[in-house]
């Protein structure tokens, strides 16, 4: 009984010393607190270094989305005002951010940096159609919000596994079976090139809208691209 | 006739302090619970959220008023009514000052702990009213806690009563204007009475940690969970006058009342009701529930014997130690 | 062999005895749950749990998503610990397909699964007591000061990830972000903080003897009758059982640290409630000792995600289970043909699932106010116990 009196004071106590901390809390939106440099939550169609939008409607992300938000209509294959050459187009974009699951799949596939994610949330809506953002809608957002800091062509080299890895485990067979089942027939780490060069026109430089501190810091971030000093036990 | 309009004037003029108090008692815990929970509190209606009790009260008369099927109609209807008056009833004795108190009866202590115990019977109509099992589990657990924690209530309050040997509430605080409080000295009986009669005081209004029977996460709102609207407002503001006429009760019985040790009077007596008031939401918001077969252990098995005894030493005290308390 | 709660009872439909549905809408059963009690008084005579209120054919829906595309949609079972969720999926998928996961990919995911399990042990104190004293009291206090806490591991995970909640950071063979610059040191800052409000947490709660009072004796599971039920994790440990895969099956980089498993024996509320403190304070160690020794290299061992198609597999099936902060979370694949870009039944089995099969033997014979400590102590997600 008075290991209970002891306890109940300790108790308040406790809460009592709460009340002269600092809260933790801060009135939002009055008060916005800063968000980590790779905060995604929304999308944004940027333009490319020549100031055309950067999309070629190759539908990889439009495919790859495991929510089928993303609709797009190609434009076809034009010539550019700007740049004189013949380049593909996207006519039409619709991104329903109300199904979207934040996967960030759509920003990992693209090879032309054309999609990316900003780091200010849509303001909440009255309507489900003021959530599904069209292509004016990307591309402002484009101009508007702070991008994050992932884009296509840094997230697949960043996790490109090193040359020397993929070599040898396509030559050697695929062995280290699950002891309790019968081994999977599928050879999935053959090298053949179906995927798209990981590399090509690559536009990093030509990001208007990029949060300064995120372009000075990414070149130096890529510790995983550097290849393997060891070989993986 | 002179005493039935100084009692209409001053029960009307307290009862309209004690629903200021209220509001701003609500304010206020929000604020408190806020700053406990390392966060802020309301902030946004009203400079730092003054008139956040005001948007509450006009949210809550613009609901719908929902009426299960097959409940008890006038019981329903009455439950939330009577609570109200007998939360607002007690307050009648109280004495914020010398000359301010609603009705100077003989037998106010009397008063409180009758009144105090009928609040038992709304809580159960409600309870059985509602046709709901949540509500009628929430009434049985009142019952039995609002009954069985009325015994060490009235043993508590009987120790001020035995040592100044007045049964009026006004009287045993001007006693102590004249001697000492109670809760100083006698040391034994006074504050150990003292703390039996808060959490006695606890329990007959529902407080965390005797809360059982609006146990929100077993019961959903336990006895009030068919309320809404005005009906649910009369019920959480009985609550809340309840706790604050128990802080008076006890400020009046054991911490003498208006006296102070300069310019005695009202400012006192509000500013003890009003820390006993924090102190109830101080030990709301920091303890768990007990569950109630351990509230009525506590009651019966530590709280009863210890009343006694408290009662028995206060009555030796004043027998057998000569001269003045 | 089917198990069978032993009821005494004659007549089911006696008519002393009070129907309560503990419905799908209450405040305090973690989800969308739904028991029925037969009340006798204030004494529960019969629990009948009912599952299926969350159910969002999450299973079947994986069975038309290509392999690349499942890793998003696990995390949302037991949504209060996604990093493990994606970690059970992805290594279901790199057995099948044999893919070897680099040594820093490895280590990053036991990073993250240790703060998730911390994460998520510091949401279960909150809840738990939110349970115990109610919404509108003392629960509440403890609980707004653990997600206080939970919030510094979020951001955390915001820093790599760029989520705070929803990571999708894992992919088969690897990870998908790596670690920035200065993590470690923002890991100790966290890890720090954190520490020093433990012993907070306890004076509000273990050490607390109305908590003690609410939770000791009650809700006691039996060693055997867990092990029978199939339930693992803290629930098993503290009913005596000495089993963690952690240390007993290795995965990760377990093999390559210490992991200290806490055992209680009485089996009780309390026991789990010590159970899980335990594994709070042993989190926080192996972060700490872990990350600082991150191996340097690649952080996937497989082609990065490119198109649906890119991954086929015809055959085989595995099984591949992790311990996550609720037990034993497994995921059981089998690769079929048509289409063989995706799995032909993918199966997850769920460690909440068994712990809320013990509800209907361990019920009878407390009252309401013991059944939610008792339901707040199994833990349970109902986001991957109906899937």
């Amino acid at each position: 009984m008075v290991n209970a009196i002891f306890d109940t004071l300790r108790a308040l106590k406790t809460t009592l010393v709460t009340v002269f901390r600092k809260p933790q809390t801060v009135e939002f939106p009055k008060v916005v607190r800063p968000r980590a440099e790779r905060y995604r939550t929304s999308f944004a169609l940027p333009d490319d270094e020549n100031g055309e939008l950067a999309c070629i409607a190759c539908l990889a992300c439009e495919r790859i989305c495991p929510s089928q938000v993303i609709k797009m209509k190609s434009g076809g294959k034009r010539e550019s005002p700007v740049t004189g050459k013949k380049r593909a187009y996207v006519d039409e974009f619709v991104l329903d951010l109300s199904a979207c699951i934040q996967c960030e799949l759509c920003i990992q596939v693209c090879n032309s940096d054309a999609i990316t994610m900003v780091r200010e949330p849509e303001t909440p809506a009255f309507a489900r159609e003021d959530l599904v953002l069209d292509l004016e809608k990307l591309r402002a957002n484009a101009r508007n919000k702070t991008a994050s800091w992932g884009r296509g062509t840094k997230l697949q080299e960043a996790q490109e596994p090193p040359k020397a890895e993929k070599k040898a485990a396509a030559a050697k067979p695929p062995e280290a079976k699950p002891p309790e089942a019968k081994p999977p027939e599928a050879k999935p780490l053959e090298a053949k090139p179906l995927e798209a060069k990981p590399h090509q026109a690559k536009p990093p430089q030509a990001k208007p809208l990029e949060a300064k501190q995120a372009e000075a810091k990414s070149p130096e971030k890529e510790p995983a691209s550097a290849p393997a000093k060891e070989t993986v036990p | 006739m002179n005493a039935l309009l100084h009692g209409a004037v001053y029960g009307a003029v307290i009862v309209t302090v004690l629903l200021t108090i209220t509001a701003l008692g609500l304010w206020f815990e929000r604020k408190f619970a806020g700053r406990m929970q390392s966060r802020l509190g309301p902030t946004m209606v009203g400079p730092i959220g003054l008139l956040q009790p005001v948007a509450d009260v006009l949210k809550l008369l613009q609901k719908e008023d929902i009426v299960p099927r097959d409940a008890d109609r006038p019981l329903f209807d009455l439950a939330p009514l009577l609570s109200a008056m007998l939360a607002l009833a007690v307050a009648a004795v109280v004495p914020f000052s010398p000359k301010a108190i609603a009705s100077d009866l003989d037998v106010g202590v009397l008063w409180v702990l009758a009144i105090g115990g009928l609040t038992v019977i709304p809580t159960f109509m409600a309870g059985w009213a509602s046709n709901n099992k949540f509500a009628l589990l929430g009434g049985m657990r009142a019952i039995a806690q609002s009954v069985s924690y009325g015994v060490p209530l009235v043993l508590a309050a009987l120790v001020p009563v035995i040592l100044t040997g007045s049964l009026s509430v006004s009287g045993i605080a001007l006693w102590q204007t004249h001697h000492h409080w109670i809760v100083v000295w006698p040391v034994v009986p006074g504050l150990p009475a003292f703390v039996l009669f808060f959490l006695a005081m606890l329990a007959e209004s529902n407080r965390i940690p005797f809360d059982i029977p609006e146990a929100e996460s077993e019961l959903v709102a336990g006895v009030t969970t068919e309320y809404t609207g005005m009906k649910f407002t009369l019920f959480y503001m009985a609550e809340y006058v309840h706790t604050l006429v128990g802080s008076a009760v006890a400020a009046a019985l054991f911490f003498g009342g208006w006296d102070g040790p300069f310019h005695p009077g009202l400012v006192w007596m509000v500013a003890k009701t009003l820390l006993l008031f924090v102190s109830v939401y101080w030990v709301r918001w920091s303890l768990l529930r007990l569950r109630s077969d351990q509230l009525l252990a506590l009651c019966w098995k530590w709280l009863t014997p210890i009343g006694i005894a408290l009662v028995l030493f206060a009555a030796a005290w004043v027998e057998f130690v000569p001269g003045e308390l | 062999m089917m198990i069978q709660p032993e009821l005494e009872l004659e007549d089911e439909h006696d008519a002393d005895l009070m129907l309560l549905h503990f419905g799908p809408q209450h405040p305090s059963t973690h989800g969308v749950f739904r028991m029925d009690l037969l009340l006798d008084g204030e004494i529960i005579v019969k629990a009948t749990p009912y599952l299926g209120y969350l159910h969002r054919a999450v299973e079947k829906l994986c069975e038309r998503l290509a392999y690349v595309q499942i890793t998003p949609i696990v995390d949302k079972n037991d949504y209060v610990a996604p990093m493990t969720n994606e970690q059970a999926l992805v290594m279901g998928f790199e057995k099948l397909l044999a893919v070897e996961v680099p040594r820093r990919a490895r280590w990053m995911r036991m990073i993250f699964a240790e703060l998730q399990r911390l994460a998520s042990h510091l949401l279960w104190l909150g809840t738990f007591t939110l349970d115990l004293g109610g919404a509108l009291g003392g629960g509440s206090t403890l609980f707004l000061h653990c997600f206080r806490e939970r919030e510094l591991i979020l951001d955390l995970f915001e820093e790599v990830t760029g989520a705070r909640f929803h990571y999708n950071t894992h992919t088969i063979g690897g990870n998908r972000h790596d670690l920035p610059a200065g993590f470690a040191a923002k890991v100790k800052a966290a890890l720090d903080t954190i520490e020093t409000r433990i012993p907070e947490y306890e004076a509000l709660s273990v050490d607390n003897s109305i908590f003690v009072a609410r939770t000791k004796g009650v809700g006691v599971l039996t060693g055997d009758l867990a092990l029978e039920l199939g339930i693992t994790g803290p629930v098993l440990r503290a009913s005596g059982v000495d089993h963690d895969l952690r240390r007993d099956a290795p995965y990760h980089a377990y093999d390559e640290i210490e992991v200290r498993v806490p055992v209680e024996h009485e089996g009780d509320c309390l026991a789990r409630a010590k159970v899980r403190f335990a594994e709070m304070r042993e989190s926080i160690r192996i972060v700490r000792d872990a990350i600082d020794g991150v191996p340097e290299g690649p952080i996937n061992g497989f082609k990065p995600v490119r198109q649906p198609t890119q991954v086929k597999a015809t055959s085989g099936q595995v099984y591949v289970a992790i311990e996550t902060p609720r037990g034993e979370l497994g995921t059981f694949v089998i690769a079929g043909s048509d289409p063989a870009t995706s799995p032909h039944r993918l199966k997850i089995r769920p460690p909440s699932l068994h712990a809320l099969s013990a509800l209907p033997y361990i019920l009878p014979g407390v009252t309401v106010s013991d059944a939610v400590a008792i339901l707040g102590s199994l833990d349970p997600i109902m986001g991957e116990v109906d899937r």
